[in-house]
Protein backbone atom coordinates (compact mmCIF):
# COMPACT_ATOMS: atom_id res chain seq x y z
CA UNK A 1 0.00 0.00 0.00
CA UNK A 2 1.76 3.51 -0.85
CA UNK A 3 2.12 5.85 1.85
CA UNK A 4 -0.30 8.38 2.29
CA UNK A 5 0.42 12.03 0.75
CA UNK A 6 0.56 14.77 3.35
CA UNK A 7 -0.83 18.18 3.15
CA UNK A 8 1.33 20.82 1.35
CA UNK A 9 0.64 24.27 2.78
CA UNK A 10 2.31 26.96 0.63
CA UNK A 11 1.90 30.84 1.05
CA UNK A 12 3.56 31.13 -1.75
CA UNK A 13 3.06 30.32 -5.49
CA UNK A 14 4.84 27.80 -7.11
CA UNK A 15 5.62 27.03 -10.62
CA UNK A 16 6.75 23.52 -11.43
CA UNK A 17 7.73 22.72 -15.30
CA UNK A 18 7.94 18.50 -15.05
CA UNK A 19 7.38 15.35 -17.35
CA UNK A 20 4.33 14.28 -15.64
CA UNK A 21 0.78 12.42 -15.84
CA UNK A 22 -2.41 13.14 -14.49
CA UNK A 23 -5.42 11.73 -13.37
CA UNK A 24 -8.80 12.96 -13.00
CA UNK A 25 -11.72 11.39 -10.67
CA UNK A 26 -14.98 13.05 -10.02
CA UNK A 27 -17.90 14.10 -12.31
CA UNK A 28 -16.00 11.55 -14.95
CA UNK A 29 -12.94 10.09 -15.15
CA UNK A 30 -9.92 11.84 -17.45
CA UNK A 31 -6.36 11.43 -17.41
CA UNK A 32 -3.18 13.16 -19.18
CA UNK A 33 -0.38 11.33 -20.26
CA UNK A 34 3.18 11.53 -19.40
CA UNK A 35 4.41 14.58 -21.25
CA UNK A 36 6.64 17.95 -19.74
CA UNK A 37 3.79 20.15 -18.93
CA UNK A 38 3.65 23.70 -16.45
CA UNK A 39 2.33 22.95 -13.63
CA UNK A 40 0.76 26.68 -11.44
CA UNK A 41 0.17 25.94 -7.85
CA UNK A 42 -1.09 29.73 -6.92
CA UNK A 43 -1.32 30.75 -3.03
CA UNK A 44 -4.58 30.27 -3.14
CA UNK A 45 -5.08 27.16 -2.76
CA UNK A 46 -5.29 26.50 -6.68
CA UNK A 47 -3.63 24.26 -9.06
CA UNK A 48 -3.57 23.89 -12.97
CA UNK A 49 -1.77 21.88 -15.55
CA UNK A 50 -0.61 23.96 -18.56
CA UNK A 51 1.18 22.39 -21.98
CA UNK A 52 2.14 24.54 -24.72
CA UNK A 53 -1.37 25.71 -26.23
CA UNK A 54 -4.44 26.95 -25.45
CA UNK A 55 -3.13 30.37 -24.32
CA UNK A 56 -4.69 31.16 -20.98
CA UNK A 57 -6.58 27.70 -20.58
CA UNK A 58 -5.19 24.71 -18.49
CA UNK A 59 -5.22 20.85 -19.42
CA UNK A 60 -6.67 20.34 -16.35
CA UNK A 61 -7.45 22.20 -13.12
CA UNK A 62 -8.55 22.37 -9.60
CA UNK A 63 -10.34 25.57 -8.31
CA UNK A 64 -10.03 26.55 -4.73
CA UNK A 65 -10.94 25.38 -2.32
CA UNK A 66 -8.73 22.56 -2.26
CA UNK A 67 -6.27 21.19 -0.38
CA UNK A 68 -3.34 20.06 -2.15
CA UNK A 69 -1.16 17.85 -0.63
CA UNK A 70 2.49 16.44 -1.68
CA UNK A 71 4.14 13.25 -1.13
CA UNK A 72 7.76 12.06 -2.78
CA UNK A 73 6.54 12.71 -6.36
CA UNK A 74 2.68 12.48 -6.40
CA UNK A 75 0.58 15.73 -5.66
CA UNK A 76 -3.19 15.18 -5.24
CA UNK A 77 -5.67 18.27 -5.02
CA UNK A 78 -9.05 17.34 -3.83
CA UNK A 79 -12.01 19.72 -2.79
CA UNK A 80 -15.04 19.32 -0.96
CA UNK A 81 -16.73 17.87 -3.97
CA UNK A 82 -14.85 14.92 -3.61
CA UNK A 83 -12.95 14.95 -6.87
CA UNK A 84 -9.17 13.84 -7.29
CA UNK A 85 -6.66 15.88 -9.20
CA UNK A 86 -3.46 13.73 -9.39
CA UNK A 87 0.03 14.57 -10.81
CA UNK A 88 2.45 12.01 -10.80
CA UNK A 89 5.81 14.04 -11.65
CA UNK A 90 8.32 11.80 -13.22
CA UNK A 91 11.48 13.84 -14.13
CA UNK A 92 11.31 17.67 -12.67
CA UNK A 93 12.91 20.33 -14.48
CA UNK A 94 12.37 23.37 -12.76
CA UNK A 95 10.47 23.88 -9.34
CA UNK A 96 10.47 27.14 -7.73
CA UNK A 97 8.14 29.47 -5.24
CA UNK A 98 7.93 33.16 -5.53
CA UNK A 99 5.66 35.41 -3.38
CA UNK A 100 3.94 37.89 -5.92
CA UNK A 101 2.69 40.18 -2.81
CA UNK A 102 -0.59 41.92 -2.97
CA UNK A 103 -1.80 42.53 -6.58
CA UNK A 104 -2.65 46.14 -7.25
CA UNK A 105 -5.71 44.83 -9.65
CA UNK A 106 -6.40 45.37 -13.46
CA UNK A 107 -6.23 49.25 -14.62
CA UNK A 108 -8.86 49.23 -17.33
CA UNK A 109 -7.55 52.07 -20.42
CA UNK A 110 -9.77 54.49 -21.70
CA UNK A 111 -12.88 53.98 -19.68
CA UNK A 112 -16.28 55.79 -20.37
CA UNK A 113 -15.15 58.32 -17.56
CA UNK A 114 -11.91 58.96 -19.03
CA UNK A 115 -13.50 58.99 -22.61
CA UNK A 116 -15.85 61.31 -21.27
CA UNK A 117 -13.47 63.87 -19.23
CA UNK A 118 -11.26 64.17 -22.29
CA UNK A 119 -14.09 64.75 -24.72
CA UNK A 120 -15.27 67.14 -22.70
CA UNK A 121 -12.48 68.99 -22.30
CA UNK A 122 -12.14 69.52 -26.12
CA UNK A 123 -15.54 69.06 -27.68
CA UNK A 124 -14.32 70.44 -31.27
CA UNK A 125 -12.51 66.98 -31.53
CA UNK A 126 -16.40 65.87 -32.44
CA UNK A 127 -17.25 68.87 -34.77
CA UNK A 128 -15.22 72.37 -35.08
CA UNK A 129 -17.97 74.26 -34.08
CA UNK A 130 -19.23 72.57 -30.51
CA UNK A 131 -18.89 74.58 -27.69
CA UNK A 132 -20.20 72.50 -24.35
CA UNK A 133 -23.07 73.39 -22.60
CA UNK A 134 -22.50 70.60 -19.66
CA UNK A 135 -20.70 67.39 -18.94
CA UNK A 136 -23.46 65.31 -16.86
CA UNK A 137 -26.24 67.71 -17.85
CA UNK A 138 -29.23 66.08 -15.27
CA UNK A 139 -32.31 64.36 -16.63
CA UNK A 140 -35.07 62.41 -14.89
CA UNK A 141 -33.79 59.46 -16.63
CA UNK A 142 -29.95 60.00 -15.87
CA UNK A 143 -27.51 62.23 -16.75
CA UNK A 144 -26.86 62.83 -20.22
CA UNK A 145 -22.87 62.67 -20.91
CA UNK A 146 -22.49 66.08 -22.73
CA UNK A 147 -24.94 68.65 -24.12
CA UNK A 148 -23.05 70.39 -26.48
CA UNK A 149 -24.00 73.49 -28.67
CA UNK A 150 -23.51 73.22 -32.38
CA UNK A 151 -22.85 76.76 -34.68
CA UNK A 152 -26.18 76.70 -35.60
CA UNK A 153 -27.23 77.12 -32.12
CA UNK A 154 -28.92 73.50 -31.62
CA UNK A 155 -28.64 71.64 -28.65
CA UNK A 156 -26.73 68.45 -28.88
CA UNK A 157 -27.17 65.07 -26.88
CA UNK A 158 -23.62 63.59 -26.82
CA UNK A 159 -23.86 59.24 -25.78
CA UNK A 160 -20.05 58.27 -25.21
CA UNK A 161 -19.59 54.77 -25.24
CA UNK A 162 -16.20 52.90 -25.37
CA UNK A 163 -17.66 50.39 -27.66
CA UNK A 164 -20.64 51.51 -29.29
CA UNK A 165 -23.30 49.09 -29.27
CA UNK A 166 -26.92 49.32 -30.25
CA UNK A 167 -28.02 49.56 -26.74
CA UNK A 168 -26.37 52.89 -26.16
CA UNK A 169 -27.85 53.95 -29.37
CA UNK A 170 -31.27 53.77 -27.77
CA UNK A 171 -30.08 54.87 -24.58
CA UNK A 172 -29.46 58.37 -26.63
CA UNK A 173 -32.61 58.20 -28.05
CA UNK A 174 -34.33 57.74 -24.83
CA UNK A 175 -32.45 60.78 -23.77
CA UNK A 176 -33.46 63.44 -26.40
CA UNK A 177 -36.49 62.49 -25.94
CA UNK A 178 -36.97 63.30 -22.62
CA UNK A 179 -34.73 66.78 -23.30
CA UNK A 180 -36.84 67.60 -26.68
CA UNK A 181 -39.90 68.54 -23.59
CA UNK A 182 -37.68 71.21 -22.60
CA UNK A 183 -38.50 74.30 -25.13
CA UNK A 184 -35.19 75.75 -24.22
CA UNK A 185 -33.17 73.08 -26.11
CA UNK A 186 -36.02 71.21 -28.24
CA UNK A 187 -34.95 70.31 -31.40
CA UNK A 188 -31.76 68.36 -30.09
CA UNK A 189 -29.82 66.54 -32.38
CA UNK A 190 -28.38 63.82 -31.34
CA UNK A 191 -24.10 62.55 -31.52
CA UNK A 192 -22.90 58.60 -30.15
CA UNK A 193 -19.26 58.94 -29.36
CA UNK A 194 -17.36 55.82 -28.99
CA UNK A 195 -13.64 54.29 -29.72
CA UNK A 196 -15.00 51.55 -32.11
CA UNK A 197 -18.66 51.29 -33.04
CA UNK A 198 -20.51 48.09 -34.33
CA UNK A 199 -22.09 48.27 -37.99
CA UNK A 200 -25.20 47.34 -36.66
CA UNK A 201 -24.96 50.23 -33.89
CA UNK A 202 -24.20 52.82 -36.74
CA UNK A 203 -27.09 51.73 -39.37
CA UNK A 204 -29.73 52.15 -36.19
CA UNK A 205 -27.58 55.95 -35.30
CA UNK A 206 -28.34 57.03 -39.22
CA UNK A 207 -32.03 55.66 -39.40
CA UNK A 208 -32.77 57.91 -36.59
CA UNK A 209 -30.84 61.00 -37.76
CA UNK A 210 -28.09 60.50 -34.79
CA UNK A 211 -24.52 61.38 -36.04
CA UNK A 212 -21.71 58.79 -34.95
CA UNK A 213 -18.05 59.74 -34.15
CA UNK A 214 -15.29 57.06 -33.63
CA UNK A 215 -12.40 59.24 -31.48
CA UNK A 216 -8.99 57.40 -31.22
CA UNK A 217 -7.94 57.60 -27.25
CA UNK A 218 -3.88 58.21 -27.85
CA UNK A 219 -5.31 61.40 -29.86
CA UNK A 220 -7.23 62.48 -27.32
CA UNK A 221 -4.37 61.79 -24.06
CA UNK A 222 -2.22 63.96 -26.91
CA UNK A 223 -4.44 66.28 -27.27
CA UNK A 224 -5.60 66.67 -23.16
CA UNK A 225 -1.58 67.34 -22.46
CA UNK A 226 -1.33 71.02 -24.74
CA UNK A 227 1.86 72.09 -22.31
CA UNK A 228 4.82 71.96 -24.78
CA UNK A 229 8.22 71.35 -22.82
CA UNK A 230 11.49 72.51 -24.16
CA UNK A 231 13.22 69.09 -23.23
CA UNK B 1 20.46 77.82 29.91
CA UNK B 2 19.18 80.87 30.53
CA UNK B 3 18.67 83.85 28.54
CA UNK B 4 16.63 87.35 28.30
CA UNK B 5 16.25 88.94 24.75
CA UNK B 6 13.97 91.24 23.20
CA UNK B 7 10.70 90.00 22.21
CA UNK B 8 10.61 91.18 18.62
CA UNK B 9 14.75 90.34 18.14
CA UNK B 10 13.62 87.06 19.15
CA UNK B 11 10.53 86.19 17.29
CA UNK B 12 12.24 87.36 14.16
CA UNK B 13 15.25 84.98 14.45
CA UNK B 14 12.50 82.59 14.93
CA UNK B 15 11.08 82.98 12.27
CA UNK B 16 14.19 83.13 10.14
CA UNK B 17 15.63 79.90 11.30
CA UNK B 18 11.94 78.32 11.14
CA UNK B 19 12.32 78.79 7.43
CA UNK B 20 14.32 75.76 7.36
CA UNK B 21 12.89 73.37 10.05
CA UNK B 22 11.41 70.00 8.43
CA UNK B 23 8.11 70.32 6.92
CA UNK B 24 7.95 66.28 7.01
CA UNK B 25 7.34 64.45 9.63
CA UNK B 26 9.32 60.88 10.27
CA UNK B 27 12.69 60.07 10.15
CA UNK B 28 13.89 62.69 12.17
CA UNK B 29 11.59 64.27 14.83
CA UNK B 30 14.26 66.68 16.67
CA UNK B 31 14.47 68.25 12.95
CA UNK B 32 11.23 69.70 14.10
CA UNK B 33 12.54 72.20 16.55
CA UNK B 34 15.12 74.55 16.43
CA UNK B 35 18.23 74.15 18.23
CA UNK B 36 18.84 77.02 20.50
CA UNK B 37 22.29 78.03 21.58
CA UNK B 38 23.72 80.32 24.60
CA UNK B 39 26.93 81.98 25.19
CA UNK B 40 28.77 84.92 25.65
CA UNK B 41 26.76 87.74 24.44
CA UNK B 42 24.39 86.07 22.12
CA UNK B 43 22.06 83.34 21.24
CA UNK B 44 22.17 81.28 18.11
CA UNK B 45 19.05 79.86 16.14
CA UNK B 46 19.54 76.86 13.87
CA UNK B 47 16.49 75.32 11.42
CA UNK B 48 17.50 72.09 9.51
CA UNK B 49 16.04 69.45 7.26
CA UNK B 50 19.47 68.83 6.24
CA UNK B 51 19.28 69.54 3.07
CA UNK B 52 19.06 73.19 4.22
CA UNK B 53 20.42 75.07 7.29
CA UNK B 54 19.83 78.45 8.62
CA UNK B 55 21.46 80.29 11.22
CA UNK B 56 20.57 83.07 13.10
CA UNK B 57 23.04 85.12 16.20
CA UNK B 58 21.21 87.86 18.11
CA UNK B 59 22.32 89.36 20.82
CA UNK B 60 20.92 88.77 24.16
CA UNK B 61 22.00 88.98 28.05
CA UNK B 62 23.07 84.98 28.78
CA UNK B 63 22.94 84.09 32.72
CA UNK B 64 23.62 80.72 31.69
CA UNK B 65 25.00 79.24 28.72
CA UNK B 66 23.69 75.85 27.22
CA UNK B 67 21.86 74.94 24.25
CA UNK B 68 18.13 73.17 23.87
CA UNK B 69 16.22 72.45 21.09
CA UNK B 70 12.21 73.82 21.02
CA UNK B 71 9.71 73.02 18.96
CA UNK B 72 9.71 75.58 16.20
CA UNK B 73 6.01 75.97 15.54
CA UNK B 74 5.56 76.39 19.78
CA UNK B 75 8.58 78.34 19.97
CA UNK B 76 7.23 80.92 17.15
CA UNK B 77 3.67 80.86 18.34
CA UNK B 78 4.32 81.63 21.71
CA UNK B 79 6.50 84.12 21.35
CA UNK B 80 5.02 85.94 19.01
CA UNK B 81 2.04 86.11 21.25
CA UNK B 82 4.03 87.50 24.40
CA UNK B 83 3.80 90.72 25.22
CA UNK B 84 6.57 93.29 23.79
CA UNK B 85 9.11 93.56 25.61
CA UNK B 86 11.88 91.36 27.36
CA UNK B 87 11.29 87.83 26.96
CA UNK B 88 12.98 85.29 29.47
CA UNK B 89 13.94 81.97 28.36
CA UNK B 90 14.92 79.09 30.89
CA UNK B 91 15.49 75.49 30.99
CA UNK B 92 14.54 73.57 33.74
CA UNK B 93 14.87 69.67 33.15
CA UNK B 94 13.17 68.51 30.01
CA UNK B 95 11.24 71.85 29.88
CA UNK B 96 11.96 75.37 28.58
CA UNK B 97 9.84 78.23 30.68
CA UNK B 98 9.34 81.47 28.68
CA UNK B 99 7.74 84.43 29.80
CA UNK B 100 7.16 88.16 29.11
CA UNK B 101 5.38 90.57 32.11
CA UNK B 102 3.00 88.68 33.70
CA UNK B 103 2.55 85.93 30.51
CA UNK B 104 4.47 82.29 31.31
CA UNK B 105 5.00 79.18 28.83
CA UNK B 106 6.05 75.77 29.34
CA UNK B 107 7.53 74.18 26.30
CA UNK B 108 9.04 70.18 26.09
CA UNK B 109 12.10 70.24 24.72
CA UNK B 110 13.53 67.84 21.92
CA UNK B 111 16.30 65.65 22.53
CA UNK B 112 19.09 68.40 21.96
CA UNK B 113 21.96 65.45 21.56
CA UNK B 114 19.94 63.88 18.71
CA UNK B 115 20.30 67.57 16.45
CA UNK B 116 22.15 66.46 13.78
CA UNK B 117 25.77 68.06 12.91
CA UNK B 118 25.94 69.36 9.56
CA UNK B 119 28.80 69.75 7.66
CA UNK B 120 30.11 72.65 6.38
CA UNK B 121 32.07 73.60 3.29
CA UNK B 122 35.72 74.36 4.78
CA UNK B 123 36.83 76.33 1.51
CA UNK B 124 38.21 80.12 1.25
CA UNK B 125 34.96 82.17 0.93
CA UNK B 126 34.59 84.91 -1.55
CA UNK B 127 32.74 87.73 -0.53
CA UNK B 128 30.41 89.29 -3.04
CA UNK B 129 27.17 92.40 -2.76
CA UNK B 130 24.40 90.90 -1.52
CA UNK B 131 21.50 92.94 -3.43
CA UNK B 132 22.49 92.38 -7.21
CA UNK B 133 23.07 88.58 -6.27
CA UNK B 134 19.63 88.30 -4.40
CA UNK B 135 17.88 90.36 -7.56
CA UNK B 136 19.62 87.46 -10.08
CA UNK B 137 18.40 84.85 -7.15
CA UNK B 138 14.82 86.46 -7.53
CA UNK B 139 14.44 86.35 -11.20
CA UNK B 140 15.75 82.85 -11.89
CA UNK B 141 14.12 81.15 -9.44
CA UNK B 142 10.81 81.28 -10.64
CA UNK B 143 11.94 79.00 -13.33
CA UNK B 144 13.11 75.97 -11.24
CA UNK B 145 10.97 73.28 -10.79
CA UNK B 146 9.31 72.27 -7.54
CA UNK B 147 8.84 68.73 -8.30
CA UNK B 148 10.97 66.49 -6.24
CA UNK B 149 11.03 63.52 -9.03
CA UNK B 150 13.79 65.33 -11.04
CA UNK B 151 15.92 66.83 -8.53
CA UNK B 152 18.28 67.98 -11.26
CA UNK B 153 15.86 70.44 -12.04
CA UNK B 154 14.89 72.05 -8.77
CA UNK B 155 18.49 73.40 -8.50
CA UNK B 156 19.67 76.87 -9.84
CA UNK B 157 23.26 76.46 -12.34
CA UNK B 158 25.92 78.81 -11.64
CA UNK B 159 28.63 78.87 -13.62
CA UNK B 160 31.75 80.71 -13.92
CA UNK B 161 31.58 83.14 -17.00
CA UNK B 162 34.28 85.42 -18.16
CA UNK B 163 32.92 88.52 -16.38
CA UNK B 164 31.21 87.38 -13.61
CA UNK B 165 28.50 84.06 -13.12
CA UNK B 166 25.47 83.16 -14.91
CA UNK B 167 22.46 81.67 -12.92
CA UNK B 168 20.05 79.22 -14.57
CA UNK B 169 16.91 77.65 -14.11
CA UNK B 170 14.60 75.69 -15.57
CA UNK B 171 11.59 73.15 -14.94
CA UNK B 172 11.18 71.62 -18.66
CA UNK B 173 8.75 74.35 -19.48
CA UNK B 174 10.50 77.33 -19.45
CA UNK B 175 14.14 78.64 -18.69
CA UNK B 176 15.27 81.26 -16.89
CA UNK B 177 19.12 82.76 -17.33
CA UNK B 178 20.79 85.43 -15.99
CA UNK B 179 23.85 86.96 -15.99
CA UNK B 180 25.79 88.75 -13.11
CA UNK B 181 28.84 90.78 -14.25
CA UNK B 182 31.44 91.47 -11.49
CA UNK B 183 30.66 88.98 -9.17
CA UNK B 184 33.50 86.57 -9.01
CA UNK B 185 32.68 83.81 -6.89
CA UNK B 186 33.15 80.51 -8.80
CA UNK B 187 36.99 79.67 -9.62
CA UNK B 188 37.12 79.69 -13.95
CA UNK B 189 34.96 76.55 -15.50
CA UNK B 190 33.01 75.86 -12.54
CA UNK B 191 30.09 74.78 -12.48
CA UNK B 192 27.63 74.16 -9.41
CA UNK B 193 23.73 73.51 -8.97
CA UNK B 194 22.22 74.35 -5.70
CA UNK B 195 18.90 73.86 -4.50
CA UNK B 196 16.56 76.75 -5.54
CA UNK B 197 14.90 76.42 -2.38
CA UNK B 198 17.86 77.70 -0.18
CA UNK B 199 18.83 79.91 -2.74
CA UNK B 200 15.58 81.35 -2.05
CA UNK B 201 16.08 81.61 1.42
CA UNK B 202 20.04 83.66 0.35
CA UNK B 203 17.61 86.01 -1.63
CA UNK B 204 15.13 86.65 1.17
CA UNK B 205 17.74 86.75 4.20
CA UNK B 206 20.45 88.56 2.57
CA UNK B 207 19.16 91.31 0.59
CA UNK B 208 21.70 94.19 1.08
CA UNK B 209 25.17 94.43 2.80
CA UNK B 210 27.87 91.74 1.82
CA UNK B 211 27.86 87.84 2.05
CA UNK B 212 30.80 85.82 2.06
CA UNK B 213 30.64 82.76 -0.38
CA UNK B 214 32.66 79.37 0.47
CA UNK B 215 31.75 76.07 -1.88
CA UNK B 216 32.65 72.48 -0.87
CA UNK B 217 32.52 69.27 -2.01
CA UNK B 218 28.96 69.03 -0.97
CA UNK B 219 27.64 72.09 0.48
CA UNK B 220 27.68 76.23 -1.19
CA UNK B 221 27.45 78.55 2.46
CA UNK B 222 26.38 82.33 2.16
CA UNK B 223 27.07 84.17 5.26
CA UNK B 224 26.85 87.30 7.17
CA UNK B 225 27.92 88.50 9.99
CA UNK B 226 24.84 87.30 12.08
CA UNK B 227 23.21 85.11 9.80
CA UNK B 228 24.24 82.22 7.79
CA UNK B 229 22.95 79.85 5.44
CA UNK B 230 23.88 76.30 3.94
CA UNK B 231 22.65 74.40 1.20
CA UNK B 232 23.44 70.89 0.16
CA UNK B 233 24.70 70.98 -3.62
CA UNK B 234 22.65 69.08 -6.19
CA UNK B 235 24.69 65.94 -8.19
CA UNK B 236 24.13 65.29 -11.88
CA UNK B 237 23.85 66.60 -15.31
CA UNK B 238 21.97 69.48 -15.88
CA UNK B 239 20.51 69.75 -18.91
CA UNK B 240 22.03 71.23 -22.14
CA UNK B 241 20.16 74.16 -21.99
CA UNK B 242 22.33 76.89 -24.26
CA UNK B 243 21.09 74.68 -27.33
CA UNK B 244 17.62 75.74 -26.65
CA UNK B 245 17.84 79.16 -26.92
CA UNK B 246 16.66 79.90 -30.60
CA UNK B 247 19.32 82.04 -32.48
CA UNK B 248 16.72 84.29 -33.76
CA UNK B 249 13.38 85.47 -34.07
CA UNK B 250 11.11 86.62 -37.06
CA UNK B 251 8.33 88.23 -34.56
CA UNK B 252 8.85 91.02 -32.30
CA UNK B 253 6.40 92.59 -29.31
CA UNK B 254 7.37 95.56 -27.77
CA UNK B 255 5.19 95.78 -24.75
CA UNK B 256 4.36 98.03 -21.35
CA UNK B 257 5.41 95.26 -18.96
CA UNK B 258 2.62 96.61 -16.19
CA UNK B 259 0.25 96.93 -18.67
CA UNK B 260 0.63 93.31 -20.11
CA UNK B 261 0.52 92.12 -16.57
CA UNK B 262 -2.43 93.56 -15.87
CA UNK B 263 -4.20 92.60 -18.92
CA UNK B 264 -2.71 88.47 -18.04
CA UNK B 265 -4.29 88.79 -14.36
CA UNK B 266 -7.47 89.63 -15.86
CA UNK B 267 -7.09 86.67 -18.14
CA UNK B 268 -5.78 84.22 -15.42
CA UNK B 269 -9.07 84.95 -13.27
CA UNK B 270 -11.09 83.40 -15.93
CA UNK B 271 -9.29 80.06 -15.68
CA UNK B 272 -8.27 80.06 -12.17
CA UNK B 273 -9.14 76.92 -10.59
CA UNK B 274 -8.93 75.17 -14.16
CA UNK B 275 -4.93 73.93 -14.74
CA UNK B 276 -4.34 74.30 -18.54
CA UNK B 277 -6.42 77.25 -19.27
CA UNK B 278 -4.34 79.17 -21.61
CA UNK B 279 -4.24 82.97 -22.37
CA UNK B 280 -4.08 83.44 -26.03
CA UNK B 281 -1.82 86.75 -27.73
CA UNK B 282 -2.82 87.22 -30.58
CA UNK B 283 -0.03 89.72 -32.46
CA UNK B 284 -0.77 91.94 -35.28
CA UNK B 285 0.15 95.07 -36.89
CA UNK B 286 -2.91 96.67 -34.82
CA UNK B 287 -0.87 95.57 -31.54
CA UNK B 288 -1.82 92.89 -29.16
CA UNK B 289 -4.96 91.16 -28.04
CA UNK B 290 -5.44 89.04 -25.04
CA UNK B 291 -7.77 86.32 -24.53
CA UNK B 292 -9.11 83.30 -22.28
CA UNK B 293 -11.31 81.10 -22.50
CA UNK B 294 -12.70 78.91 -19.98
CA UNK B 295 -15.39 76.56 -21.23
CA UNK B 296 -18.86 76.55 -18.66
CA UNK B 297 -17.29 79.20 -16.87
CA UNK B 298 -15.98 82.41 -18.33
CA UNK B 299 -14.02 84.07 -21.22
CA UNK B 300 -12.00 87.68 -21.57
CA UNK B 301 -10.19 89.60 -24.07
CA UNK B 302 -8.46 92.35 -23.58
CA UNK B 303 -6.71 94.37 -26.41
CA UNK B 304 -3.71 96.62 -25.29
CA UNK B 305 -1.56 98.88 -27.03
CA UNK B 306 1.56 97.08 -28.70
CA UNK B 307 4.55 97.64 -30.95
CA UNK B 308 4.41 94.03 -33.02
CA UNK B 309 7.32 94.08 -35.79
CA UNK B 310 6.82 90.15 -38.17
CA UNK B 311 3.67 88.18 -39.31
CA UNK B 312 0.65 87.62 -37.54
CA UNK B 313 0.84 85.22 -34.88
CA UNK B 314 -1.08 84.05 -31.83
CA UNK B 315 0.51 82.59 -29.13
CA UNK B 316 -1.17 80.57 -26.01
CA UNK B 317 0.46 80.74 -22.73
CA UNK B 318 0.10 79.23 -19.25
CA UNK B 319 -0.90 82.52 -17.56
CA UNK B 320 0.94 81.89 -14.42
CA UNK B 321 4.45 80.69 -16.66
CA UNK B 322 3.88 84.19 -18.48
CA UNK B 323 3.58 85.78 -15.16
CA UNK B 324 6.26 84.66 -13.21
CA UNK B 325 8.46 85.60 -16.58
CA UNK B 326 7.04 88.97 -16.44
CA UNK B 327 7.44 89.66 -12.44
CA UNK B 328 11.11 88.25 -13.49
CA UNK B 329 11.71 90.44 -16.31
CA UNK B 330 13.63 94.20 -15.10
CA UNK B 331 12.71 97.79 -16.89
CA UNK B 332 9.44 99.25 -18.07
CA UNK B 333 9.40 97.42 -21.30
CA UNK B 334 9.07 94.12 -22.29
CA UNK B 335 9.98 91.82 -25.73
CA UNK B 336 8.64 89.15 -26.42
CA UNK B 337 10.27 87.28 -29.39
CA UNK B 338 7.87 84.28 -30.74
CA UNK B 339 8.65 82.03 -33.90
CA UNK B 340 5.24 80.45 -34.37
CA UNK B 341 2.66 78.87 -31.95
CA UNK B 342 4.31 75.52 -31.04
CA UNK B 343 8.09 76.86 -30.22
CA UNK B 344 9.81 78.49 -27.41
CA UNK B 345 9.12 82.08 -27.09
CA UNK B 346 11.41 85.00 -25.24
CA UNK B 347 10.66 87.54 -23.02
CA UNK B 348 13.56 90.32 -21.98
CA UNK B 349 13.40 93.95 -20.99
CA UNK B 350 13.92 96.21 -23.48
CA UNK B 351 17.21 97.76 -21.90
CA UNK B 352 18.00 94.25 -19.61
CA UNK B 353 19.99 91.73 -21.50
CA UNK B 354 21.19 89.94 -18.90
CA UNK B 355 17.80 88.19 -18.46
CA UNK B 356 15.95 85.54 -20.70
CA UNK B 357 12.88 83.87 -19.90
CA UNK B 358 12.22 81.27 -22.53
CA UNK B 359 8.74 80.06 -22.51
CA UNK B 360 6.98 76.65 -24.51
CA UNK B 361 3.79 77.98 -25.57
CA UNK B 362 0.66 75.98 -24.77
CA UNK B 363 -0.90 74.25 -27.53
CA UNK B 364 -4.08 75.33 -29.01
CA UNK B 365 -6.76 73.74 -31.07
Amino acid sequence: MPPEPHPCYNALVRVIVARCSVTYEGRLGARLPEATRLLVLKADGSIAIHSDSRAYKPLNWMSPPCVISERDNLLVAENPKGETLRVELLEVFEDHSYDLGDDPGLEKDGDEAELQQLIAARVQTLRDDFTLIRREYPTDIGPVDLLCRDGEGRAVVVEIKRVGEIAGVEQLIRYQERLDLDTRLAPTRGMFVATRIKPQARVFAASRGIDCVEVALDDLRDHDTPHLKLF
Amino acid sequence: MKFRCERDTLAEAIGTAQRAVSARSGALPVLSGIQVTASDDHIELVGCDLDLTIRVQVPAQVDTDGQAVVPAKLFDGLTTRLKAGTVTFEVEGDDARISSGSAKAGVRLLPADEFPRVGEPSGSAVTVDAAPFAEALRQVIPGASRDDARPILTGVLLTATADGVRLVATDSYRLAVRDLAGVGMLSEGQRVLVGARGLNEVQRVFSSGKIDVTFGEREVRFASETRTVTARLIEGEFPNYEQLIPSGYPNRLTVSRATLEEAVRLMQIVGEGREGTPVRLAMSADGLELSANAQERADATEAIDAKFEGTDVTVAFNPQFLLDGLLSVEGDEVVLETLDPLKPATLKGTDHPEFLYLLMPVRIS
